[in-house]
């Protein structure tokens, strides 16, 4: 790197280093393994014709007087989900599907939209551009209703032809953000350095066009929320952990901002950390980072980083550091509901000391934001909290 | 040349009856210019094997043919309004002239019923409401009606009118339905056209009022108890009453026409028909006997239209059976015409791939598969192809479609046997006699009308009137065991289970029918 801020002696980061020699050494045996060999990048044509059999059915079907129908895979429910170590929550093989009829008043219109965006995705690949998910809904608001109508449906498309989103080329729009030792190539050659500025870099909306990515990153914090961010922005944390990068999802993080932290995951083989707040909302979205989601569990293998460890806020860390209760939020009903469905979950089983924090959760019903910890000092969290958990290996 | 040999009017009851219940059939048509003359036959035909009961009436008919025309077909228009409320029961009508001799069968067999609250049980089959011809040759019939009964109200008899010797409660039962059903009519579905009212007295005997020419007063603002302003209707009287016709004639018609269309002078005359069944039953603390039911039926044939106007809860009865009709009218409207957009949203969205493709097989074998010549033609047949399958998804729904039965089973099974020639009753409207000025001799003739009552498994008294017994003898325990009557009574009798064994799943398929109406104002109401 041209441009690197004194960080810590070298000595610091020596629970790191250990940390990633055995992320190596388990990718070699294959605990580890980054997962590959799911959806594949298919080129324009083969998208191309994918689209055409599926007109082609429906007006075999229709000259049979029989009523098209779509079949899609059930996204989003637990029975099709497999887990796997290696990758995450991914589909099985052999899921429940639904139909998507042309000829019934309850789905005639969703199978209407699924063939409105499949002939734009024809129109997209055939010319070789690119829109969002929102360009393709503001092409007919008052047909849509809304962007998460679009959204759905993209995802059943990508799912049902098996393409990942970007070779269907509907791109979303990015709301991501890096910071610290990185700096690329993106697909127009534009090059871009993370490094050196007070201020994040959007998270790119072509991951599969970033090229030349250099680093010197001894870890990778993921952080859920933009306010923290932001707040260790503020703080210089990436300068005084230097050198090492910062992304956030800004919340449930998007497509891009999940491939992108793959990508680097795939490139670089560094610790990658997730800071959530100590309630099931903030470990959902660890897991979704870690595990993948179910809605896209048919693109775990492009999204999943089953190495990411949980830094914190541990709902230990709240005893542990006399987090004053007045600080603390009591559980909600959903709250308790969401920490009960994430307890079930198969990969929970794997993580003893996951499941450990989020009982003593449970056991105190209470929730802290990452925020309790300004408490003890507004500046406890980038000068005390996570340069000790990052040098003595408190994470899980 | 028509000379009248014989024409019998047989009435067959179960024996249990006797059938003294029918012997003032001839009150009930006041339209009719014979003369009836009950002459029960029980003791001469002793019950044959299925259980039937002959009762014949001696019918003193002037042989003129147009009179004696429409004195036929006003019995069998009689006859078709009792069989569907009384689908146990059945006739033979038979006529004799000059030699030859037609016979018809009126009675309805395996038909669904839908069991009304107030005991009676409805044939739900469309084609018995609305004639196949008017529908076109691809015809949307062959649906089942849906219908919505509304509250029960005691009726309230105005001071001029009262009669002392009538010791009891009118209790009226409205129910309202669309024919054809909304979902089968559905790829057409765009007005209602006209609106049929069928009155009937207690028992569920037909209530036909005098001078059929020209409605009850009432009947002439059919507004007093329906708010059409609400729908954008315009209401007018139909006074075209064509008796020769193979549906139920109804008491009153009307011309329906929208507001805007009214105005504009534009008449499309095949709409969806809005079907009102004014069920008048009378209640008395006690077992309600024969006299006091024909005294009730003859009040209410004269007195019917006075007492419906005097009260407000009569309104409100039957507006919210019609509401609830209606209501299924345009959530299947609001269906249908989202399904009309999707399928134009997706005939463009096929038509931009076919259209924009590169690949000369692939617009081949589309063009091919339809059998179009270009991408316009394609365009047109793709459209007719999404037509024909909602067709055929309406035409078929789950909880509206009719079993066909046989010809010989059919709702109204008419089978005519014209045996010694071809002569059909309509050959005596054949003014011929008149013209050649032959005599016109007055002939007492055999009318005979043939009231059966269908074997059940179940039931040992064969139906029938035993039915309507039993129906009435259920309505007064009921009221005895209350000590009370009218609203109250009315209320019970609500809750009475159904009663009728011979209805195939005939609430199942109304509890469908209300779930899908139900999911389908779910459906509309989630948005796209």
């Amino acid at each position: 790197m041209a441009f690197a801020p004194m960080g810590p002696e070298a000595s610091f980061f020596e629970v790191l280093e250990q940390h990633r020699a055995s992320l190596l050494a388990a990718l070699r045996t294959g605990r580890e393994e980054s997962p590959r060999g799911g959806t594949r990048s298919i080129s324009n044509s083969e998208v191309l014709a994918s689209i055409e059999n599926i007109i082609q059915d429906i007006i075999t079907s229709l000259a049979r007087n029989e009523a098209p129908v779509f079949t899609i895979e059930n996204r989003s429910r637990w029975e099709n989900m497999k887990f796997e170590d290696s990758v995450g929550l991914q589909m099985v093989s052999h899921c429940t599907t639904r139909k998507v009829k042309s000829d019934s008043p309850k789905s005639a219109q969703n199978f209407a939209l699924i063939l409105k965006i499949l002939s734009m995705i024809y129109k997209l690949v055939q010319s070789d551009t690119y829109a969002t998910k929102r360009d393709i809904y503001y092409t007919d608001c008052q047909l849509f209703g809304n962007q998460t109508v679009v959204d759905n449906i993209i995802n059943d498309i990508s799912c049902m032809l098996k393409v990942p989103r970007r070779s269907l080329h509907i791109l979303s729009t990015s709301k991501g953000l890096i910071a610290g030792n990185l700096s690329y190539l993106e697909e127009d050659g534009t090059r871009v350095s993370c490094a050196g500025c007070s201020t994040a870099v959007a998270v790119p909306s072509n991951i599969q066009g970033l090229r030349n990515l250099i680093t010197d990153a001894k870890f990778l914090l993921i952080v859920e929320k933009d306010a923290t961010f932001q707040r260790l922005l503020d703080d210089n944390f990436c300068s005084k952990m230097s050198p090492c990068i910062m992304v956030t999802g800004k919340g449930v993080p998007d497509l891009n901002t999940r491939l992108f932290v793959k990508k680097l995951w795939e490139l670089f083989h560094i610790p990658l950390f997730t800071l959530v707040d100590a309630d099931p909302h903030g470990i959902e979205i660890m897991c979704i980072y870690k595990y993948g989601s179910m809605s896209m569990s048919f693109e775990a293998h492009n999204l999943t980083v089953p190495a990411i460890r949980w830094l914190g806020l541990l709902p230990s860390d709240i005893k542990r550091l006399n987090i004053p209760k007045n600080t603390l939020i009591p559980l909600t009903n959903r709250d308790q509901m969401k920490l009960d469905s994430i307890l079930k979950r198969p990969y929970v089983a794997g993580q003893p000391f996951w499941r450990k924090e989020m009982e003593i959760m449970a056991d105190t019903k209470m929730k802290a934001e990452i925020q309790a910890l300004t408490y003890i000092a507004s500046d406890y969290l980038s000068r005390v909290y996570l340069p000790n958990k990052l040098k003595f290996g408190g994470w899980i | 040349l028509a000379a009248l040999d014989e024409l019998e009017l047989s009435l067959l009851l179960p024996a249990s009856d006797g059938g003294d219940g029918y012997g003032q059939i001839q009150p009930m048509l006041p339209g009719l210019s014979a003369k009836l003359m009950w002459t029960s036959e029980e003791a001469s035909c002793p019950l044959d094997m299925s259980g039937r009961s002959p009762f014949q009436i001696i019918v003193e008919v002037d042989e003129k043919p147009g009179t004696l025309m429409t004195d036929c077909l006003a019995i069998k228009n009689f006859l078709r309004k009792v069989i569907i409320v009384h689908p146990k029961i059945g006739f033979h009508f038979n006529v004799k002239v000059n030699g030859t001799l037609s016979t018809e069968t009126f009675r309805v067999e395996n038909e669904p019923i839908f069991n009304l609250p107030n005991g009676m049980a409805l044939i739900v089959n469309d084609q018995l409401y609305v004639s196949r011809p008017e529908f076109g040759p691809t015809g949307f019939l062959g649906s089942r009606i849906h219908p919505v009964p509304g509250e029960p109200v005691t009726l309230s008899i105005p001071d001029d009118v009262a009669d002392l010797s009538l010791l009891g409660e009118l209790i009226l039962t409205p129910v309202a339905a669309l024919c054809p059903c909304p979902k089968a009519f559905s790829k057409q579905t765009k007005r209602i056209s006209s609106l049929s009212i069928f009155l009937y007295g207690p028992s569920g005997l037909p209530l036909i009022l005098p001078s059929q020419q020209q409605p009850a007063t009432v009947f002439t603002d059919i507004s007093c108890f329906i708010d059409w302003k609400k729908y954008h209707l315009y209401v007018a009287s139909n006074l075209d009453f064509n008796l020769d016709r193979d549906t139920v004639l109804p008491d009153m018609s009307y011309q329906v026409e929208s507001l805007e269309r009214h105005l504009s002078q534009n008449t499309d005359p095949q709409g969806q028909t809005l079907l009102l069944f004014l069920f008048v039953d009378f209640h008395s603390g006690f077992p309600v006997q024969h006299m006091e039911l024909w005294g009730a039926h003859t009040f209410l044939t004269a007195h019917l239209s006075a007492i419906l106007r005097e009260s407000h809860v009569v309104r409100d009865s039957v507006q919210m059976a019609v509401d609830q009709a209606l209501e299924q009218h345009h959530q299947a409207a609001k269906a249908h015409q989202k399904l009309q957009a999707a399928h134009a949203v997706a005939v463009e969205s096929i038509l931009n791939v076919v259209i924009g493709s590169t690949s000369n097989s692939f617009r081949k074998m589309c063009l091919q598969a339809l059998q179009a010549a270009d991408t316009r033609e394609l365009g047109t047949k793709l459209q007719r192809a999404f037509n024909e399958l909602t067709q055929h998804r309406f035409l078929h729904p789950c909880s509206c479609e009719v079993k066909q039965l046989p010809p010989e089973e059919s709702a109204v099974a008419q089978s005519r046997e014209d045996t010694l020639g071809s002569r059909s009753p309509e050959c005596l409207a054949d003014p011929a006699p008149e013209r050649r000025g032959m005599q016109k001799p007055k002939l007492v003739c055999n009318l005979s009308l043939n009231l059966r009552a269908l074997e059940l498994p179940d039931e040992k008294d064969n139906g029938g009137q035993g039915e309507i017994k039993r129906r009435r003898r259920c309505v007064e325990e009921t009221q005895a065991a209350q000590g009370s009557s009218g609203r109250k009574a009315g209320a019970e009798q609500r809750r009475e289970p159904p009663l009728d064994s011979a209805n195939p799943g005939s609430g199942q398929e109304d509890a469908l029918w209300l779930q899908e109406v139900a999911n389908l104002s779910e459906w509309l109401s989630a948005g796209p």
